[in-house]
């Protein structure tokens, strides 16, 4: 091994498929310990960026390397460090939750006499020990999103990687899987995340890369890009009744743009005070009540939009839309 | 053998185990695996004065060809369009393994279906030397499993991996005297023949049942075939390998 505080280690990462450059000339660090987010919209490259690192498919140019084992060189190695929950379906549908979890600790060499009390310690942790002895065809998708967690973890990884862990849950599971990831890396797993729920990427990672078009627009912590977005403020402002007054809005001096958000309409501005005067303005004139105004700190969603140029509940939807069609 | 040798074959049996525990009962194995070989045997069986020890050889052979090759048209092809594929290779194990591992399940299905119809037809054919058939038939299972995974790595789907697969098996059949002799096949055919796998399957088989053996031809016929398996075993990891660049 190199360097044992790097975990993850990319330098000039490439992938080509025919005409389409899905990752290109990505390089990145990723500390031992550290809670890793990797953020984008659609088609940016995280996934193919993860199946790079975890060896299902491979770099057309460029190194990476896991603790030190380059990936191209030394795969067998490099893969018994990590673990993989991706956002296609890891666990056999045919087979049992307990089998599969047996299956992965064989497939990773958990010795024959602690396969079975891990096998059951993770599956107490992720919810599933009453449900051991069902086929996992009979599972909810955050059932089964929970089980892919316990497999990828049946060998101790030091890094685990997740693959828009939460998408498609229920606020519950989704909440589950969340406090599964930081306790795991309390405990000093590696996280490597990527998820387009921004919240998410706030609430739990320490570094944040932000990918779009296959290369990395920037890196740094949650707090840093942040105030990096912090030349446009947002006004956020609720009337007693006004489902339409979004468009009017948008037509006030100084305003760039205004999205709904629930029963508030955000206003993206440089200068509040030269915009909340023309709100109130704005609100006699039409015969609205202000029911309350807000100048909001930035927030990450901010910094997203202004880097990628795109809204994130679009990047929801058509995440979404990709797994249904996936069926 | 080196400890990351052991590791890999030590994994290659649990996938097989896997696989044998998801696959063997699946409706398209059983279809493919029971019915095909027996429809074809009667086929070319009824309303004809059979040669019991000519036929059953090629009914056995046929039987681990169709039972084998069942198996991978259906369970790589269906693991890798679901994702569940993708578990084997984010694992710690080499791609060859994971190849070999698919290839022993495919190899249990064959074998025991052969064996099973050497049973069924056993009381109606000559006596076979029993260790040599049962040799035979092993080593035809591994082979044609490794040609059915040769056959089904391309494919993402099963419905885009079983039709070329069945179309080039049922040619095999013809092609390879399951049921005609080769003897009686023009000179050109025959020299196609003798390229296949399957021919040395049969010809093994039949020099089992069919009295004083010739252990030569024998050995020849079952080295011909662990060279075929081994080559198209590297040949599904390098296809498995293009297609995860």
């Amino acid at each position: 091994m190199n360097n044992i505080e790097t975990a993850i280690k990319v330098q000039d990462l490439t992938k080509r498929y025919l005409n389409i450059l899905a990752v290109d000339h990505v390089s990145f660090e990723v500390y031992r310990g550290a809670f890793f987010g990797f953020l984008g919209p659609n088609g940016a490259g995280k996934t193919t960026t993860i199946n790079m690192l975890t060896g299902v498919t491979k770099a057309t140019s460029g190194t990476a390397s896991i603790l030190g084992y380059d990936l191209a060189k030394e795969p067998v190695k490099a893969k018994t460090h990590i673990g993989v929950v991706p956002d296609t379906q890891s666990v056999y549908d045919e087979m049992t939750a307990w089998k599969n979890t047996i299956f992965s600790a064989k497939l990773h060499g958990v010795p024959n006499d602690k396969r079975e009390s891990r096998a059951e310690e993770l599956l107490r942790t992720v919810g599933l020990f009453d449900r051991r002895n069902d086929r996992v065809s009979t599972f909810s998708r955050g059932m089964k999103k929970r089980l892919m967690v316990a497999v990828a973890l049946v060998h101790e990884p030091d890094i685990l990687f997740l693959d828009e862990p939460t998408t498609g849950l229920d606020v519950q599971s989704a909440r589950q899987v969340r406090g599964l990831m930081r306790e795991l890396n309390k405990s000093g797993t590696t996280i490597f995340l990527t998820t387009h729920y921004l919240e998410e990427a706030d609430l739990c990672c320490q570094l944040i890369a932000i990918i779009a078009e296959g290369k990395i627009l920037i890196e740094d912590t949650p707090e840093k890009l942040k105030i990096s977005s912090q030349a446009e403020q947002v006004v956020e402002v609720s009337f007693d009744h006004a489902s339409d007054a979004a468009d009017k809005l948008k037509h006030l001096n100084n305003v760039r743009d205004v999205v709904s958000a629930g029963d508030k309409f955000r206003l993206y501005v440089e200068d509040p005070s030269e915009v909340l005067p023309l709100v109130f303005d704005f609100a006699k004139e039409n015969n609205l009540k202000v029911v309350s105004i807000n100048t909001l700190k930035p927030t990450l969603e901010d910094a997203f939009v202004k880097l990628t140029g795109m809204r994130p509940e679009i990047m929801s939807i058509e995440k979404e839309q990709t797994k249904l069609n996936r069926g | 053998m080196s400890k990351a040798w052991v590791e890999d074959l030590e994994r290659a049996v649990y996938i097989a185990e896997k696989d044998v525990r998801i696959y063997f009962l699946k409706g398209p194995n059983l279809i493919f695996g029971l019915l095909l070989p027996v429809s074809l045997f009667l086929a070319f069986s009824i309303g004809r004065t059979v040669d019991l020890a000519f036929a059953v050889p090629g009914l056995v052979a046929i039987a681990s060809f169709f039972g084998a090759g069942a198996i991978q048209a259906i369970a790589l092809p269906l693991e890798r369009r679901t994702g569940t594929f993708n578990t084997l290779l984010t694992a710690p194990i080499s791609l060859f393994a994971i190849v070999l591992g698919k290839a022993l399940a495919g190899f249990f299905y064959g074998a025991i279906l052969s064996l099973a119809y050497t049973a069924i037809m056993l009381p109606f054919s000559p006596l076979p030397n029993l260790p040599l058939f049962f040799v035979g038939i092993l080593v035809s299972s591994f082979l044609f499993s490794a040609f059915g995974l040769f056959l089904s790595a391309p494919f993402r789907d099963i419905p885009e991996a079983m039709p070329p697969a069945t179309v080039v098996r049922i040619a095999l059949v013809f092609l390879c005297g399951v049921f005609i002799p080769l003897a009686s096949a023009p000179t050109f055919l025959q020299a196609v023949a003798y390229l296949l796998p399957l021919t040395y399957s049969v010809d093994a088989l039949r020099q089992a049942m069919g009295g004083p053996i010739n252990v030569e031809m024998f050995l020849f016929n079952l080295g011909v075939q662990l060279l075929f398996s081994v080559l198209l075993l590297v040949a599904a990891t390098k296809v498995l390998e293009r297609s995860i660049k």
